[in-house]
């Protein structure tokens, strides 16, 4: 078992392998984002051991469903690399505006094609991706000192941006408007990022600031 | 339909009627029972049929009422539907025209953010390339820099080599200089030495001219003028070389001044060679008037006579004569000294001379020796290098040799020797242009070494300059580089922006699409919202509807005051109103909504239905609930009473009424009803429920009275009176068993 594991330790991460853990970096993101920023009730999250500190996780039923379906899109997506993406957007239920924009940008570091000859890359080491994950979702958590306190009930929505070109399930997702937030009220605050030997992901929110 | 209808209403009376016949005829029909049983038996089953049949008419026809009525209801929703649904549509059609506008709107918008972006893109990919390039002119000036600099120190180092060795060579000359000086300073001293030795012969000859004039030595007197004159002759020579030898210290020293000087003094003194020669002829003029002092001295002593010729002038005379011989020898011993000088001055400047000639002609030859001798190196290097050659090729031929043995090579090594000895013959006529070249050089006046090393002064300034503006280009460049660096900031600045224009979601790349799923909370969200709306929309609208209605029939009660309410209600109502008659007459619920048509708007009723349902699903989700509940809590009991059993022997049952069925489990017959005591009545009550015993079983022990007065009259303790009962019953249970084991 233990020289398996090894080998695998050695080995540099693929295309399957960095789809996975981005795919959970969203998830565990997503929550964090929902939890911190008030959308859902506290009530409805309970505490779970990720990335070696504590992350929130939804229990809300409809909303574990949703994410889940989105988490298993974008994979696949991520994997042809059609996404490029993913924005979770934060929109006041009375006014239907929309407050804030957590935008991850996905760049791919290595073309897919390539993946078979990039073996002798150089390799990251999964504790260091998983220390720089830990310390964007501890800048999501932080954001709360400086962004605008939310005081009205709000409901959230995630787009994805993906290329003409993706395959797009035909009855699930659809074209949707990119809830802008005005430039004249916008602020923006780019986070820090992480990076497999596949994917790259660039954090950063966008916020209506109306001072 | 209402032909249909009419005849509803018979059967229904007609039952009616029956049911009261039936019920009044009952007591005669009992009557005729006791009378004759069998015929009234038939009868009663006949009409008992009959009614049977005339119950299921009327209820078929009523079910057919209803249907029909429903089928109704179901039209006018369906035709209803039918118009939501055109305005739906038209409202949808409108929806997608604003849509399409939008889309066509944001289409445009995102053609120009593309254009836009593209612009910065190529603007920011152009730049960047002048950059590199510029990065790359930049570092090539640098390598040059680097190279020129490198290469100026190094010609710097040979000039500053080449200048200490000029500055050696000048002070080898300027110590050579010196001691021309000396030498120079040493003559003049030897000619002021002989000015002053002349001057003092010239006066001690004059001297004697005055003092011998009288003694007439003339030839002598003459023949010391004339070697005067060549003495002075002498000296002009002297003087003469001296000058020329000045003219050539001078055409060799051009530039120094002193020499100059000392060949300006030296001019001054062949002035006073002039005045010595002025006074030359001063002396012979004198001679000469001594001479004709003589003469007349002459004819004096021709015309006197020996014999008057006193005898103290013949002594003064003889005494000058031997006076004048005296100084005569005098006179030659100085000239002979003076000679002597002359001679050794002569000898000394040819010495002189000499030894300038072989310091030069030696300086030349070890110049000559040391090219020479390095030439020699140089061929004797040559040499070497072609003895190695040929050492080698000799060893390449010993291998060759070894290897293919011997034959036709000896033919190849004549050739090879062949071609070695013209090559060799080629290098030397190629040594010997060298050579002569080099001499050639060598024979070079060494005014060219200062044309070259000006030449190579230029060459430094040259150089100089060239650096300078090298340093000049690469102030620039880097300048240049900082603006490019400035430019390149302000590009990721504005790079930066973008990205926030494309995170705030202003701003959708070219060949993407922003996707979200169908069933999103925020969709969710609106659609319940939007349905919430439209329901309190349709709830208005039917309520407004009412409302005008209810208007309109006031106003025409406002007019026909005098009707009725009956014709009020009949005025209220719709088109329905022959059917709502009907429905009044018949009971069932499509008549409550029919009345609840009337009463509130569709709209509204559908609301609460819908309300109602939810809480319909509700109360039946809670009652689930509560009967799993319930089911648990039974399970849990049953676990409980087993234990209880278990432990203590008894089995409990628990009346709804709060009482206790306590049984023993070792005599069914021993059982007791325990009921809880009303709080007042406990004596000692301490909070926990007591019990009492109000009934007891027929079976138990035979001691069962006194345990009951015991324990429980006098102790007043049910768990010791059912522990002593339990202990009876076992030991009774006990006895039996063991004698069905006998038996």
């Amino acid at each position: 078992m233990a020289p398996t594991k090894q080998a695998a330790l050695r080995q540099s991460i693929t295309l399957k392998g960095s789809t996975d853990l981005v795919t959970e970096f969203f998830k565990y993101a997503v929550n964090t984002i929902l939890f911190q920023r008030g959308v859902y009730p506290a009530d409805d999250f309970h505490m779970v051991k990720k990335y070696g500190q504590t992350v929130l996780i939804t229990q809300d039923l409809a909303l574990e469903n949703y994410l889940e379906k989105i988490l298993i899109q974008i994979s696949t997506w991520l994997l042809t690399g059609a996404v490029t993406q993913l924005v979770v957007a934060i929109i006041s239920k009375d006014s239907r505006t929309p407050l804030e924009r957590w935008a991850f940008d996905i760049n791919l570091v290595e073309q897919p094609s390539q993946g078979t000859g990039g073996q002798a890359q150089s390799n990251k080491p999964e504790a260091e991706i998983q220390a720089e994950i830990r310390s964007i979702l501890k800048q999501i958590v932080s954001t709360v000192t400086f962004l605008p306190i939310i005081d009205e009930p709000t409901v959230f929505n995630i787009l994805v941006y993906t290329h003409e070109s993706a395959d797009v399930p035909a009855n699930e997702w659809v074209d949707t408007d990119p809830l802008a937030i005005e430039a004249s009220k916008s602020q923006q605050v780019k986070l820090r990022s992480f990076s497999t030997d596949v994917h790259r992901i660039e954090a950063m929110v966008s916020y209506r600031y109306e001072g | 339909m209402s032909s249909r209808k009419a005849p509803l209403p018979k059967p229904q009376a007609s039952a009616s009627r029956l049911r009261t016949t039936t019920t009044t005829k009952r007591d005669s029909l009992a009557a005729e029972l006791e009378r004759d049983p069998q015929l009234s038996t038939a009868k009663r089953q006949q009409r008992a049929h009959a009614l049977n049949t005339t119950l299921s008419q009327a209820a078929l026809e009523r079910k057919l009422a209803s249907a029909e009525t429903t089928r109704l209801q179901l039209e006018t929703r369906l035709r209803e539907r039918d118009t939501t649904i055109e305005r739906l549509e038209a409202d949808r059609r409108w929806l997608s025209e604003r849509e399409q506008e939008e889309r066509e709107e944001k289409v445009r918008i995102s053609k120009e953010r593309e254009e836009e972006k593209a612009k910065a893109e190529q603007d920011i990919r152009s730049l960047r390339s002048s950059l590199s390039t510029l990065q790359e002119e930049c570092a090539d000036l640098q390598d040059k820099y680097d190279a020129l600099s490198h290469s100026t120190s190094q010609r710097l180092a040979a000039q500053f080599a080449e200048l200490a060795s000029r500055e050696s060579q000048v002070e080898s000359l300027s110590a050579e200089l010196r001691e021309a000086h000396e030498a120079a300073t040493s003559h003049s001293a030897e000619v002021l030495r002989l000015q002053t030795s002349l001057d003092a012969h010239a006066a001690a000859q004059t001297d004697l001219a005055r003092r011998e004039a009288e003694e007439a030595s003339w030839s002598v007197l003459r023949a010391e003028l004339a070697r005067q004159a060549e003495h002075t002759r002498h000296l002009e020579a002297a003087h003469s070389r001296a000058t020329a030898e000045l003219s050539t210290l001078r055409e060799r020293h051009t530039a120094i001044e002193v020499l100059r000087e000392e060949n300006r003094a030296l001019e001054r003194r062949a002035a006073a060679a002039d005045e010595l020669r002025e006074t030359v002829v001063r002396l012979e003029a004198e001679a000469e008037a001594a001479r004709a002092e003589r003469e007349a001295w002459a004819r004096n002593s021709v015309l006197d006579t020996p014999a008057t010729t006193p005898v103290s002038i013949t002594q003064s005379l003889s005494v000058l004569r031997l006076e004048h011989a005296h100084l005569l020898e005098e006179h030659g011993a100085d000239r002979a000294a003076l000679r002597e000088r002359e001679a050794e001055l002569a000898d000394a400047q040819a010495h002189e001379a000499d030894a300038r000639a072989t310091a030069d002609v030696l300086l030349h030859a070890n110049r000559a020796a040391e090219n020479r001798a390095t030439r020699a190196e140089r061929v004797a290097a040559l040499a070497e290098r072609e003895v190695r050659f040929l050492q080698a090729l000799n060893a390449s031929y010993v291998s060759e040799e070894a290897t293919q043995g011997s034959g036709d090579i000896d033919e190849a090594k004549e050739q090879h020797s062949k071609d070695l000895e013209v090559l060799v013959s080629e290098y030397k006529a190629h040594i010997y242009a060298l050579e002569t070249e080099i001499q050639e050089l060598a024979k070079r006046p060494a005014l060219e070494h200062s044309s070259g090393l000006q030449a190579l002064r230029d060459e430094l300034a040259n150089e100089k300059n060239a650096l300078q503006e090298a340093q000049r280009a690469l102030d620039e460049k880097v300048e240049a580089a900082e603006q490019d660096r400035d430019k390149i900031e302000q590009l990721e600045q504005t790079l930066f922006e973008l990205r926030g224009e494309i995170g705030a979601g202003r701003h959708v790349p070219p060949g993407v699409r922003v996707l979200s799923l169908v069933a999103n909370p925020a969709q969710d969200w609106a659609d319940l919202r939007q349905a919430a709306l439209d329901r309190l929309k349709e709830e208005n609208a039917a309520l407004l509807q009412r409302l005008s209605v209810l208007e309109a029939s006031s106003i025409r009660g406002g007019r026909a005051s005098t009707s009725t309410p009956a014709d009020v209600s009949t005025a209220t109502a719709t088109d329905t109103d022959t059917d709502t008659n009907v429905r009044d007459a018949t009971t069932g619920p499509s008549s409550m909504t029919a009345a609840a048509e009337e009463l509130v708007p569709r709209a509204s009723w559908t609301a609460v239905c819908q309300e109602k349902a939810q809480l319909e699903e509700e109360l039946r989700q809670k009652e689930k609930r509560m009967l799993r509940l319930r089911q648990v809590f039974a399970a849990k009991t049953a676990e409980f009473r087993e234990a209880l059993s278990a432990i203590l022997g008894v089995k409990l049952a628990f009346y709804d009424n709060g009482q206790v069925r306590v049984t023993s489990q070792y005599d069914l017959g021993a059982a007791f009803v325990f009921q809880p005591a009303p709080r007042s009545a406990g004596s000692g009550g301490g909070g926990a429920a007591r019990m009492q015993l109000v009934a007891q079983g027929e079976g138990g022990p035979q001691e069962l009275p006194q345990l009951m007065r015991n324990w429980v009259e006098m102790e007043q303790s049910i768990p010791c009176f059912l522990a002593s009962v339990t202990l009876e019953c076992y030991d009774k249970w006990k006895r039996e068993q063991e004698m069905s084991v006998r038996e």
